[in-house]
């Protein structure tokens, strides 16, 4: 469950925050996301993954159907890749990469901070 | 562990953060390049998509309207002149900035610093051809003479820059993220540098190359391939016209050495063959309506964006509309309410070179006469991306900067060649335009024009009052015959310029007998004209062909004069082919190849309409028989220029056994069949390989008309294989990489009624549908209404935005 909703939570994140800043800050926003909901380090990543680079992949979609810009296949093609649709991959799993890396980081953080006690008596 | 798992988690999510924001090589940063919300998926936004209905824009004097068509044209609609060139340059900026700022620096030599060492010693050539030199003569010269025009720049720069001030990563255009800089602030010096930059486009010389052929070939043979004038000399003022004048005069000196020896270094780039422009106006008694007509087609570089922004400009007095240069104040060649205007360049020699002797190592001073002069030295720092800055000392002369030195292109020889140049002079360009843009009459025309230095231009204009008028306008150098044409000793003060032409002796007409004004690149006069105007490259085809044309035509149409600026006829072709076929004689008839080649020129109507074959066939065969006749020439071992196609022809129709045609190298004696023939093997032999791997030698599939984008290795950003006729020398001069960068037709009549088009569209940013929209109507010779707005109309409006 916590899992999905980092997801949500990241990929609402996603959607305010990177409008008005660079990509490093929304990866700060998502260690700190992961941090607070704290799923476990395999929801972490890929809960903040999967929030960041699917809603990159929606808005390169989004994008590419609205505007039927030419300008993907034409940076597909300027950067070797071919298509367009080669770049929209390709952005999606830069996005998916950069927010799992950041959710789970900000999992282990809590993790490290969360006081698990040691070497009490359990009966 | 955990402390170990988080750091190694930390670490992986920094290093990763890091690596996708840096450059690798010459990829740029990935994140921010592909990052939806900044990247260049937000440059697949179309203007109209962006449309805001007000916009801030700090020191206006009262609110400005721009309404945009539906061709994105804007119409900027202000109180007074200050506000609408501060509206026009954060307009142009809208749609324009990296272009603009990209032409800067490649004007400033400064490429460089973008692209990396590749471009090093293109900046060092640009620094000592003095560009930048002469636009901090030309920002002088305002700041001492013309307060009012500088305001007006500074105008325009400010709209740029707040601009740039406003420009979040995601609309910064395209090219930014990929060559991964950022805008730096525009200034009024920028767009002197422009205008710079123009000049160094359009104007070129042959002086190396001609000292080099005087050299080989002998005064006398020199003379007889070169002449200066043509035996069809069809100038632009009207052969037959009265100079009523007393001409300054030019004292040539006695005797005059020049310097002998051979040159060996690579002369500088000229401009591009295929470099011209075609613009006339017929006078109210040809046109059907009464009304005069005028047109312009300005052949450049094909390129996107396009050089031309469409634009219209209105005060509350004045409205203009037309092609602006992104990075220029006002129209360059429109039209207001009253009067058209056009240029074509007007080739002419206003670039020389001098040898210059030094006194010593040092070079601290150079001979000049009987004495030494002091020279002074201008150290050009060059930014160089990813390495250090690079230090070019350029010693400059009284004559101007010495290009060629012992550290510049000068391997194989130690000699030191100053350049002279009427760009390195204090000058206002810019005055004219702004004179121009609100000029009500012939006379206001020709007061914008005494404003006006480089690059010369021939100026066609027509007014509402039925007035048509032709100027060629610059700065020209007072020579004697002869001189500037040969590499000049700098030490011998006789080989000064002697002042230059006053303006009012500057070859111009108004309403000849004829009923047109005319120019494409010709001579500007006939041999009457008393100074001496050389240059190589004068046009000896368009302008005969356009003549001839409006000699005979009558009755005339805005459709007609349309019709003319996208006629194919190749009149080379039309005079050459009958003397190739002829010269050829029976050779080859037994091949089934040249059978039928030689069926499809015969039958040949001489249109380069894109689906001609006669036109590839052509166009092969003639340059193979002329680089066949001058091999033996232009293999010197120094640089030299071939004689015209022109006077090539003219050798082998009227003297096919002349010694010219002999080649050393080969037993007996040759005559122009010798060469006829070869250029057809060689034409079969390049068609054999063209049939084998393209197929169809239509003329379009063979000459590939292609718009390429400013990085020429941004390929997918340029246009290819545009499906269009025409070609050099044609009056529809789209070859594959030039040809009419701007067409224009306008009926001067009670209503001004004007259309024109462009090989590009109104955005520079590639994912607009705006960037090349215009090119299918372009290729296909149609126009788009260009008609005066007023401020209330709401027809065909994309959006309207406020400036406040």
């Amino acid at each position: 469950m916590r899992f999905i909703f980092l997801t949500i939570l990241v990929a609402i994140l996603v959607v305010f925050l990177n409008p008005v800043a660079p990509y490093w800050v929304v990866m700060i926003g998502i260690a700190v996301l992961g941090a607070l909901i704290a799923p476990n380090g395999f929801g972490g990543f890929m809960g903040g993954g999967l929030g960041m680079g699917l809603t990159w992949l929606g808005q390169c979609i989004y994008l590419a159907i609205n505007t039927n810009s030419p300008l993907p296949d034409r940076m597909g093609e300027l950067m070797g890749l071919g298509s367009g649709m080669t770049l929209v991959a390709v952005t999606a799993v830069l996005g998916f990469l950069l927010g799992a890396f950041s959710g789970w980081a900000g999992v282990l953080f809590r993790n490290l901070l969360q006081h698990t006690p040691e070497n009490v008596y359990r009966g | 562990m955990r402390f170990f798992s988080f750091f190694l988690v930390l670490a992986i999510a920094l290093a990763l953060a890091l690596a996708v924001s840096m450059p690798i090589g010459q990829i740029p940063p990935l994140a921010p390049l592909l990052d939806p919300n900044h990247g260049f998926w937000q440059n697949t936004l179309s203007e109209d998509e962006l449309a805001v209905e007000e916009v801030d824009l700090e020191n206006l004097s009262a609110p400005v309207q721009v309404t945009y068509d539906q061709n994105l044209i804007p119409h900027i609609f202000a109180e007074n002149e200050a506000d609408l060139y501060r509206a026009q340059g954060y307009v142009t900026a809208q749609h324009r900035l990296w272009q603009m700022e990209f032409q800067t620096m490649a004007a400033a030599g400064r490429v460089s610093e973008i692209v990396g060492p590749i471009a090093l010693d293109l900046d060092r050539m640009t620094r000592r051809k003095g560009l930048a030199y002469g636009a901090e003569l030309g920002l002088k010269y305002l700041q001492e003479s013309d307060s009012e025009t500088l305001a007006l720049i500074e105008a325009y720069a400010d709209g740029v820059n707040q601009y740039i001030a406003q420009l979040s990563d995601a609309r910064l255009p395209v090219e930014y993220k990929i060559l991964n800089y950022r805008p730096e602030p525009w200034s009024a010096f920028k767009t002197l540098l422009l205008l710079k930059y123009m000049s160094d486009m359009l104007v070129g010389d042959r002086d190396l190359e001609f000292s080099n052929l005087r050299k080989i070939l002998g005064e006398a043979k020199l003379n007889r391939l070169f002449p200066q004038f043509p035996a069809a000399n069809d100038p632009i003022i009207e052969s037959g016209k009265v100079w009523d004048f007393e001409p300054l005069p030019v004292s040539k000196p006695d005797s005059v050495d020049y310097p002998t020896d051979a040159i060996l270094i690579e002369p500088l780039p000229q401009p591009e063959e295929g470099t011209g422009s075609n613009n006339w106006a017929v006078a109210g008694k040809k046109t059907k309506n009464g009304n005069p007509i005028l047109a312009n087609d300005p052949h450049l570089s094909l390129n996107l964006p396009s050089l031309w922004y469409a634009m219209q400009l209105s005060t509350p007095s004045n409205s203009v509309k037309g092609a602006t240069l992104p990075g220029a104040l006002g129209v360059i060649s429109g039209f207001n309410q009253d009067i058209a205007w056009g240029v074509t360049n007007a080739t002419r020699d206003t670039r020389d070179w001098y040898r210059i002797t030094f006194q010593d190592k040092s070079r601290k001073a150079y001979r000049y006469g009987n004495g030494w002069k002091d020279t002074e030295f201008r150290l050009e720092q060059i930014k160089v991306k990813g390495q250090a800055t690079f230090v070019d000392t350029v010693v400059y002369t009284h004559y101007g900067p010495i290009v060629y030195d012992r550290s510049f292109k000068t391997e194989r020889q130690d000699v030191d060649f100053a350049l002279k140049w009427t760009v390195h002079q204090g000058s206002n360009e810019q005055k004219t335009f702004l004179l121009m843009n609100k000029a009500r009459n012939h006379s206001d025309y020709n007061r914008a024009l005494d404003h006006y230095t480089a690059p010369a231009q021939n100026f066609v204009f027509a007014s509402r009052s039925g007035d048509i008028a032709m100027r060629i306008q610059g700065k020209f150098p007072l020579k004697w015959p002869g001189q500037g044409k040969f590499l000049m000793d700098g030490a011998d003060p006789r080989m000064e310029w002697q002042g230059y032409i006053p303006n009012a002796q500057n070859a111009a007409t108004l309403n000849p007998e004829r009923g047109f004004v005319s120019s494409a690149n010709q001579h500007p006069t006939d041999s009457t004209y008393p100074y001496y105007v050389f240059d190589n490259t004068y046009e000896h085809y368009r302008n005969r062909r356009l003549n001839n044309r409006l000699r005979e035509m009558d009755q005339i149409t805005v459709e007609d004069m349309k019709e003319l600026q996208f006629d194919d006829y190749n009149l080379q072709a039309a005079e050459a082919l009958p003397v190739l076929i002829s010269l050829l004689g029976t050779h080859k008839a037994d091949s089934p190849e040249a059978d039928k080649y030689l069926k499809e020129l015969k039958s040949w109507d001489f249109f380069a309409d894109p689906n001609q074959k006669g036109q590839t066939l052509y166009s092969i065969w003639s340059s193979e028989t002329f680089e066949s006749i001058w091999r033996e020439l232009s293999g010197a071992r120094a640089p030299v220029v071939r004689p015209s196609s022109y006077q090539t022809v003219e050798l082998l129709a009227k003297y096919p056994r002349d010694s010219v045609f002999d080649v050393k190298s080969v037993e007996g004696v040759e005559t122009a069949e010798y060469h006829v023939k070869a250029g057809f093997d060689s034409l079969l032999v390049a068609m054999a390989k063209w049939e084998a791997e393209e197929g169809d030698y239509a003329w379009t599939n063979y000459k590939k008309t292609t718009i390429q984008h400013l990085v020429p290795t941004f390929k997918s950003f340029s246009a290819t294989n545009v499906y269009t006729g025409g070609g050099s020398g044609i009056l529809n001069a789209t070859g594959s990489r030039h040809g009419a960068s701007w067409r224009m037709v306008v009926e001067l009549g009670s209503q001004m009624e004007a259309f024109g088009v462009y090989p590009g569209g109104q955005s520079g940013n590639p994912g607009s549908k705006y960037y090349g929209n215009f090119i299918p109507v372009w290729a296909k010779g149609e126009y788009l209404d260009f008609g005066l707005r007023t401020q209330g109309s709401s027809e065909a409006v994309l959006f309207t935005t406020v400036l406040k």
